[in-house]
């Protein structure tokens, strides 16, 4: 099949990628754009380990096709620092210690930083909703909430 | 290793809370996995799996997929001389050679230019099977007549079992007179039948457990390149690179030399990564192609093929005094592990037996052959299945004879010293540590509160759980080396692959052997050509085992150090100490030499300092046995069942804490895992074998708004033999949700559950039954 041009701004930078007619978003961010901090984890859009934002909002990029990010902003974990600034909710991850294995972070980071871009305040339930599409195996969430919790915070003042 | 290290230095090591060093990058998705290594010519890899459970293969025909462009190498059993009939493992039958034995067995692989090719090249494949019979049902599949699993001839495998627990496995044995009857055995102490005559009360219970995944986010993955050398570089998401290595190189009949495995990060294995899966058809496919090839299972392919938990089936017949004192335990546990053996039985049954101490028992095991995927271990193998088993039963004497759950629990658990049931003694142990330190938690303090508030002003019933499950972590032998680097920092280079944050507790402890604050260590997992020798992540012994080695080697850097700077300040030894970044006379101030100054002179042209290397191997022969207790505070909806969680807390005798902020993550994991196995997981199959929850929409796993916030209290009840006496904290985590939860259900409803996942269904249809009998509607 012949390949298709996709325009769209990638983390700030505005980004020409050839990708397949079939390929998800996922695949256009690793495969093709070589952004390999967003992870698969199922490939059915249930563990949400492929969350990207498009257009602030978090998606599963699994369930979605690349070229219909066309014209959009799609923001990766690697796009989540600022001018070498990690985003308080990284930042909070790591003083936190929330990072195991690590394969489901980036999902969980995009989940939060959308939450937090959203709701400034969240309460412990609204963070649990927040994140629950993001499956991890490692932490029992409980650090992740505290870490999130504790960035919002930091965020407000 | 007999001797407790107790240094206590003044330095930033030992005991400091301290997010990992690899945090970083982790959330800024630096990390690099299998799947995100990039290498020129890297092709990409698809195996076609039998949709049956059990077939025979009458033909493959893979003319068309070669045909297809883009496709680079079709294998089947036929293009493989290195497969044998009756295979021992999994590995060994990475490819179906005339027979599948289950759904999902790998029968071709597909070598292409991307996934959508090698994708495409599948459907191209035919293969024509003939349906056999099935065997599903674990204790159907004990029968005689049975349908037969493995090939004749095949031997019972218990070298995984052996990976995790220290337990000698006794008394084990392979039988022919049921064909899919792998291993079986016995452990037994006393007169059982006169000791139950003499019982006042006498339960019995059949406790179930299906097959769980472990789960771990990342699949299976590897990558492999086979050069025109003959050499083989192995990218693998492994819980070991010298296990790898050694299971690859025997697999293939190639000599290990030639491997070099190089471990990736690992993204979450519980025991699902100790066996190679994906690597030896990596190897396969890198040679046909003189490319290197990727492997990465889907997660379908995971939960359809994977290497799960073993489904359990345990009854229990227990005598006991009216006043509880126990007399009398039967037992028969009936192991399912899928198509390959492989299961632990020993360790189970000394668990049934000697958890708590019951002075005769007949404690019966087997393990058996079905066609499903085959096992591995899971986090604790067998553990959360034994002691849902044992305290659920435990706990259900109390309340029948009207005593108080923890307290009789108490009255009868193990205490150092004790015989477990293969007649070796307890090692001292913290288990009732942890259970006291429950019972003075509010949870538990205030239970009779709160179940009391339960079914009235709106709310569900309540009830409060406790149980304590445990895990005697393995030993293995283990070697690392410490090395002064030119700027006065120390390098401790192991083999040792960090799926727990142990590289941040190696770290600590080398900090605290040498003597320097840990911002001056840099801890490096070595691929097995450059590591020295280091033993599996699994068995919650890494930083027992490895920690070992580590604060030896430091011990050894700092003394050739110390000796270095005698000799350039001419002192001696016994007068100098090390304080912060310099070796320093001892009432002399002045007189010191820094450590970079050492690092530099030895690796100046024509200095007479050797450069600073601290080695240590060690072999182990004493085990600390590491429990923990939870207890859990619950919510049930009387007309859906649907559990609410209102408070779970861990208590873990951890011996010494050595990150506590690590442990905390570990201990909060592994109670998540082990209310996963609770409250919602299992691999369910029809009747044909066929999984019919192979999606994570299907196979619920808990997520954040499932679960309340995970408390954790440590005990340190010193390991005689551990670093700074600390104790393996990985595995004991996972154990004792599914009795805790059990217990809780009971506390708010009277009913017992003793199968597992008790989901809301169970839940609701116990409280139908129980309303019945109570002759309500």
């Amino acid at each position: 099949m012949p390949k298709m041009l996709l325009s769209c701004t990638i983390n700030d930078e505005p980004a020409e990628l050839l990708v397949q007619p079939y390929h998800t978003l996922l695949e256009a961010v690793r495969d093709v754009a070589r952004l390999t901090g967003t992870k698969e984890g199922c490939g059915t859009g249930d563990c949400g380990a492929c969350t990207v934002h498009v257009d602030g909002r978090p998606v599963a990029s699994c369930l979605v096709l690349a070229m219909q990010v066309r014209g959009r902003d799609v923001r990766t974990v690697e796009g989540l620092a600022a001018n070498g600034t990690m985003h308080p909710v990284q930042a909070a991850f790591v003083a936190h210690g929330v990072p195991q294995c690590g394969f489901c972070i980036p999902g969980v980071l995009m989940s939060a930083s959308a939450l937090l871009a959203d709701n400034a305040a969240p309460s412990e339930a609204e963070i649990r909703l927040g994140i629950a599409g993001n499956l991890c195996r490692c932490t029992g969430y409980t650090k992740m909430v505290a870490a999130i919790q504790d960035a919002a915070g930091r965020m407000s003042q | 290793m007999t001797t407790v290290m107790k240094t206590t230095r003044d330095v930033r090591g030992v005991g400091l809370s301290i997010p990992r060093f690899d945090a970083p990058e982790k959330v800024t998705g630096r990390t690099q996995y299998v799947g995100d290594v990039q290498l020129a010519g890297l092709l990409q890899a698809r195996l076609l799996r039998s949709p049956h459970a059990h077939a025979r293969l009458l033909r493959i025909d893979a003319t068309r997929a070669r045909a297809l462009p883009g496709v680079r190498a079709v294998l089947t059993a036929a293009d493989i001389p290195e497969l044998k009939p009756m295979a021992r493992t999994r590995a060994h039958a990475m490819l179906a050679i005339d027979r599948v034995v289950f759904g999902g067995q790998p029968v071709a692989a597909v070598a292409a230019d991307d996934l959508a090719i090698a994708d495409e090249a599948l459907d191209l494949i035919d293969v024509e099977y003939e349906l056999l019979p099935v065997a599903v049902d674990p204790q159907k599949s004990m029968l005689p007549d049975a349908p037969r699993v493995a090939d004749r001839g095949t031997e019972a495998d218990t070298s995984e079992a052996q990976a995790h627990s220290g337990i000698a496995a006794t008394g084990t044995q392979t039988t022919t007179q049921a064909p899919n009857i792998a291993q079986q055995g016995r452990l037994t102490r006393g007169d059982v039948a006169a000791a139950m005559a003499q019982a006042d009360l006498i339960v019995e219970n059949t406790f179930r457990v299906p097959m769980v995944h472990q789960g771990y986010i990342e699949p299976h993955a590897a990558i492999a390149d086979f050069d025109p050398n003959g050499r083989i570089t192995i990218w693998s998401s492994t819980q070991g690179s010298f296990a790898c290595r050694a299971e690859v190189a025997e697999v293939l009949g190639i000599p290990e030399a030639r491997i070099k495995v190089i471990p990736m990060e690992c993204g979450g294995g519980f025991g699902g990564k100790i066996r190679a899966l994906v690597e030896p058809l990596a190897v396969l496919l890198s040679k046909a192609t003189g490319r290197p090839v990727s492997l990465i299972m889907t997660r379908r392919e995971e939960l359809l093929a994977g290497m799960p938990a073993p489904g359990v089936i345990i009854r229990l017949k227990t005598g006991v005094k009216q006043d509880g004192t126990p007399l009398a335990l039967e037992a028969e546990t009936i192991v399912e592990a899928g198509a390959y053996s492989g299961a632990l039985l020993t360790m189970s049954a000394v668990f049934l037996s000697s958890v708590y101490l019951w002075p005769a028992f007949d404690v019966r095991g087997f393990e058996v052959l079905t066609h499903k995927p085959s096992i591995a271990a899971y986090r604790a193998p067998m553990a959360p299945q034994t002691h849902f088993a044992i305290d659920s039963q435990m706990d259900h004497i109390a309340r029948k004879l009207g005593l108080d759950p923890a307290e009789y629990k108490l009255r009868f658990l193990q205490q150092g010293g004790d015989l477990m049931a293969n007649d070796q003694p307890w090692a001292v142990n913290g288990a009732r540590e942890c259970m006291q330190a429950l019972t003075a938690h509010p949870f538990w303090r205030d239970r009779e509160a709160w179940r009391a508030s339960g079914g009235r002003d709106g709310h569900g019933l309540r009830g409060t759980g406790l149980a304590i499950g445990g895990w005697v972590p393995n030993i293995q032998p283990t070697s690392a080396t410490v090395r002064l680097d030119s700027d006065g920092t120390l390098a401790v280079l192991t083999g040792s692959v960090d799926i727990a944050g142990t590289n941040m507790g190696l770290a600590l402890i080398a900090a605290e052997a040498y003597g320097v604050d840990i911002e001056n260590v840099r801890i490096i997992t070595g691929d097995t050509d450059t590591a020295p020798l280091t033993g599996l992540s699994a068995g919650s012994k890494t930083t027992y085992t490895v920690g070992a080695a580590v604060a030896e080697a430091g011990e050894d850097a700092r003394q050739q150090t110390l000796k270095i700077a005698a000799r350039e300040l001419e002192v001696s030894v016994e007068d100098l100490d090390l304080r912060g970044d310099s070796v320093v006379v001892r009432g002399v101030p002045d007189r010191s030499i820094k450590l970079s100054v050492i690092g530099k002179r030895s690796n100046t042209f024509g200095s007479k300092v050797p450069p600073v290397l601290g080695s240590s191997s060690l072999a182990f022969d004493v085990q600390a046995p590491a429990f923990a207790a939870q207890l859990a505070r619950l919510e049930i909806d009387p007309d859906t069942g649907e559990v609410t969680l209102h408070g779970f807390v861990v208590a873990q005798d951890v011996g010494k804490a050595i990150n506590p902020l690590g442990i905390e993550g570990q201990m909060q994991g592994g109670a998540v895992q082990s209310l996963g196995f609770a409250l919602s997981e299992g691999l369910l199959y029809d009747e044909q074998g066929r999984l019919t929850n192979p999606s994570l929409l299907d196979y619920r796993k808990l997520t954040a708004a499932d679960l309340p916030d995970i408390e954790t209290i440590m005990i340190e009840v010193p390991a005689p033999a551990g670093p700074f006496g600390a104790r393996g904290v990985g595995e004991p985590p996972i154990v004792a949700a599914p009795a805790a939860i059990a217990n809780a259900i009971e506390d708010a409803t009277g009913v017992r559950l003793v199968e597992l996942p008790l989901t809301p269904e169970k839940i609701a249809l116990g409280l139908v039954a129980r309303d019945r009998a109570n002759g309500h509607a």
